[in-house]
């Protein structure tokens, strides 16, 4: 007869701090099916919840992650343009990210967004999908397509702008990965703008598996595009690989400096994700990365390179 | 719909999984590459129950509609299995209830006043008047108990009808009412492939003589498995008898399977898959196994027995027994059958806390050994999981602890098996003295005892998988018992693999059969 305690060690073996089990690989495809049972998040939508919201992030929120991190924000002025809805589209590594790209847009867009979360990961639990309902805005999205409706085209219609990771998931490696189509698809149903955002250091800061950045305060950068928006002779899939561009674009301005960044696109040299293979635009050193088997310890090196430092230039050299 | 049943590879993210042990049940780390056997979620229950007896009554299979065999004047009894089924007891109104009623309705609209309810026990213990009462309901149990709702009596010299033998020379001898009747009903619940069919009647109605034909070593080590009736020398003789018995008396039966839903939803988690859990899963299984660990072991089989199953019905078929079988039998490979490819070294089962033979009773080590060599050896289909000459590996305490009403017999058995542990050398010398003693049989008809005879029986039931393995260990098993019966007890798994080292070497391929719900190996 075993004691609590062995009973407790066998019970959480193998689960993370939600009591959520990985799926064994070989009972992934008979994973269980949506029951329908989808959490409500429309609460969070209405005044008093946004007013709530509004204060976490900008009392709480956000003086923690900017006293946790360095940040640094470029692009904010592209976003007088918008005026309406318009999806965010941003490249994903960490749970940073979203509070991150919260804390750099200005409060009346904030005000007004939704955050895409993964619903098997924030919503399986209740406690956790009502908190990162309420301090994010975060609505539920399907990664596998499989459970049915999302509401994004909902939220859309009814004015409110939406973040989206269309990677799908945090990176494993802080590569960028492919884009699936659902933020372009919703850009072309709706004729809305996307919102490139290009996060550079989080995945070095805070990666899978950390649920506190790292000390040190390490600088971690938010570029921010224009918007685009799609061409009445662009296809979806098209619409898609420009989003892609943009984003690796902004990622490679670390690097290479805006200009570098324009330049390496305009040749076409941004080495850009297919599927769901990885691609890191360019290296530190300048040179595009075309080799899509380079070791995963490269891979992990060159994401957890700091962004370069915007300090003011050192002049004179040695 | 529920999913189908699968093979789960262990791999480092398999969370531990659920293991059956008697009264309790743990979780256990398997080791990586072993392979699990899940059985197919639980299929939806038919929602108008009502409706789909009617219609099976209404509409048979091989027979006239169920009111045209029914006539004022004649003699019919209707027959229900036992307490043996279904495992654990169902949720009332129990099927059997539902069933009977509707054939009673019909009965009393044809004007059918000569009616007889037996239960079908065979050599088990008399069901109880409550154990009556709750198999065929309040109604049925007021206008019929006890002179005309009893259990069969197998030594009744009176009440049996020798009606022939077989060609291959077997005694088919069943209780005389239902011999001598214009037509057997018979109400059937099946939980495993090897119930229903011929069975039936030719079992649960009939005498020692008549069992001995084929409840005997060496048709059960030639009955490959049981559970899989084309291929179980037992049912072929089944079926023999019910050919004699059916060229004399008509039987109309109704077969009724059951979904996956044994446990009720409290306790929900011994029936999802481990990696599914939710936090209420979790809670309900530390809350329920620390009770359970903390409680006496009176208490705890208290609770475990009076535990009800939430049974779905997931179809009802009537008709003549050869034509309703089949029905009834791809049902149950629909809601169990999974396909395993290939056999293991090591077969792993945690044993539950009930059997055929321990309702509202206590499981005593001979009927663990026939749970576990017998039943749950025997869920396959093909070939077993283990291969021959292969470990199995059961997870029970076997305390050594025998119900005085209702195994008297198992407790001589038990001081026989210090002499040997062969079947064949315990039919041969022993049998007939067990079968024939006159205080057994008095007890088996006076008291609620289990004839003379039964504990031979659950022995021989572990026959083929005891030629067929080469050890058997019992984790947690109590030494002595475990040691009396031939096998060998482990305090963990880490101890019994290394047990089963000098038989299937350091790397041995395992499967566990997670069992229950119950699951049906399709090996190939």
């Amino acid at each position: 007869m075993s004691g609590l305690r062995d009973d407790l060690r066998l019970l959480r073996h193998g689960r993370d701090w939600r009591g959520r089990s990985r799926v064994p690989r070989s009972a992934q495809r008979w994973e269980q099916p949506d029951n329908g049972d989808d959490f409500p998040t429309a609460w969070a939508r209405t005044a008093a919840a946004v007013a709530l919201r509004s204060a976490l992030q900008q009392a709480m929120l956000k003086p923690v992650i900017w006293s946790q991190t360095r940040p640094v924000v470029h692009g904010r002025e592209y976003l007088d343009s918008i005026r309406g809805p318009a999806v965010f589209v941003a490249n994903h590594s960490s749970h940073l990210d979203t509070p991150l790209i919260l804390g750099a847009l200005p409060t009346r867009i904030t005000r007004k967004l939704a955050v895409g979360a993964a619903a098997d990961y924030f919503f399986d639990s209740r406690t956790v999908a009502a908190a990162t309902t309420l301090l994010f805005n975060a609505f539920p999205v399907e990664r596998r397509a499989r459970r049915g409706r999302s509401l994004a085209a909902e939220l859309v219609d009814s004015g409110w702008s939406l973040l989206l990771y269309p990677e799908g998931s945090r990176t494993v490696d802080g590569w960028l990965t492919g884009f699936k189509l659902g933020a372009a698809q919703l850009c072309s149903m709706k004729g809305i703008p996307a919102v490139p955002i290009a996060l550079r250091g989080t995945f070095a800061a805070m990666p899978r598996g950390r649920r506190w950045p790292q000390p040190g305060r390490p600088r971690v950068s938010v570029r921010i595009g224009r918007p685009l928006r799609i061409e009445a002779d662009e296809t979806v899939p098209e619409f898609r690989i420009r989003l892609v561009r943009a984003v690796a674009t902004l990622w490679a301005e670390d690097d290479l400096g805006w200009y570098g960044a324009l330049r390496a696109a305009a040749d076409d040299s941004l080495a850009l994700p297919t599927g769901s293979h990885s691609a890191l635009p360019t290296t530190a050193s300048g040179q595009p990365a075309q080799d899509d088997d380079v070791a995963s310890w490269r891979r992990i090196w060159e994401a957890t390179r700091p962004p370069a430092d915007d300090g003011p230039r050192q002049v004179w050299t040695d | 719909m529920g999913r189908p049943g699968f093979v789960l590879d262990v791999d480092e993210r398999t969370p531990p999984l659920l293991m059956h042990e008697g009264e309790g049940f743990r979780l256990e780390r398997l080791p990586l590459g072993s392979r699990v056997i899940y059985p197919p979620e639980s299929l939806p229950g038919i929602v108008d129950l009502e409706s789909a007896i009617r219609h099976a009554l209404l509409h048979p299979h091989g027979s006239d509609p169920l009111p045209q065999l029914l006539r004022r004047g004649m003699r019919l009894t209707i027959v229900f299995d036992d307490l043996s089924l279904p495992l654990p007891q169902m949720r009332t109104p129990d099927i059997r209830q539902r069933v009977i009623e509707q054939v009673l309705e019909l009965a009393a609209a044809a004007g059918v006043d000569d009616v007889e309810l037996i239960a079908a026990n065979s050599l088990h213990r008399r069901m109880t008047p409550a154990e009556l009462k709750r198999a065929v309901g309040e109604r049925v149990f007021r206008a019929f108990h006890p002179d005309h709702l009893r259990n069969h009596d197998a030594e009744d010299p009176d009440d049996l009808a020798h009606l022939g033998t077989t060609p291959h020379g077997e005694d088919v001898e069943i209780n005389r009412r239902a011999a001598e009747s214009d037509l057997i009903v018979y109400v059937n619940i099946t939980l495993t492939a090897m119930n229903g069919g011929s069975k039936s009647v030719a079992v649960g109605l009939a005498s020692y003589a008549s069992l001995r034909h084929h409840h005997n070593v060496h048709t059960l080590r030639h009955s490959r498995s049981f559970n899989d009736p084309p291929h179980s020398a037992m049912h072929q003789s089944y079926d023999r008898m019910a050919d004699v018995i059916g060229g004399q008396v008509p039987v109309f039966t109704i077969e009724t399977t059951l979904n996956n839903e044994p446990f009720p939803t409290a306790l929900r988690f011994l029936t999802r898959r481990e990696w599914e859990w939710n936090l209420t899963d979790q809670a309900s299984y530390l809350a329920v196994k620390r009770s359970n660990d903390l409680a006496t072991g009176k208490l705890r089989r208290r609770i475990w027995q009076a535990t009800e199953a939430p049974y779905g019905i997931t179809g009802v078929h009537a008709g003549a027994p050869t034509q309703v079988h089949p029905h009834t039998l791809a049902a149950v490979h629909h809601q169990q059958l999974t396909e395993v490819q290939g056999q293991a070294d090591v077969a792993i089962f945690g044993l539950p806390y009930i059997c055929p033979y321990n309702v509202n009773s206590i499981m005593n080590p001979i009927l663990v050994m026939s749970l576990g060599l017998g039943y749950f050896f025997n869920l396959y289909r093909g070939k077993p999981i283990v291969r021959q000459g292969g470990v199995a590996i059961f997870y029970h305490p076997m305390p050594h602890e025998f119900h005085p009403v209702h195994h008297p017999s198992y407790i001589d058995f038990y001081e026989l098996l210090a002499e040997t542990t062969d079947p064949v050398m315990l039919e041969t010398k022993y049998e007939k003295q067990f079968a024939t003693d006159p205080w057994y049989t008095h007890l088996y008809r006076t008291s609620y005892a289990y004839h003379g005879v039964h504990p031979f029986y659950m022995w021989y039931w572990g026959a083929h998988a005891m030629q067929h393995l080469a050890d058997v260990i019992f984790v947690g098993g109590n030494r002595s018992t475990t040691a009396r019966l031939g096998f060998r007890a482990a305090s963990s798994l880490a101890d019994a693999l290394e047990l089963a080292r000098d038989t299937v070497g350091a790397n041995p391929e395992i499967s566990y059969l997670h069992a229950p719900p119950m699951v049906l190996a399709d090996v190939r």
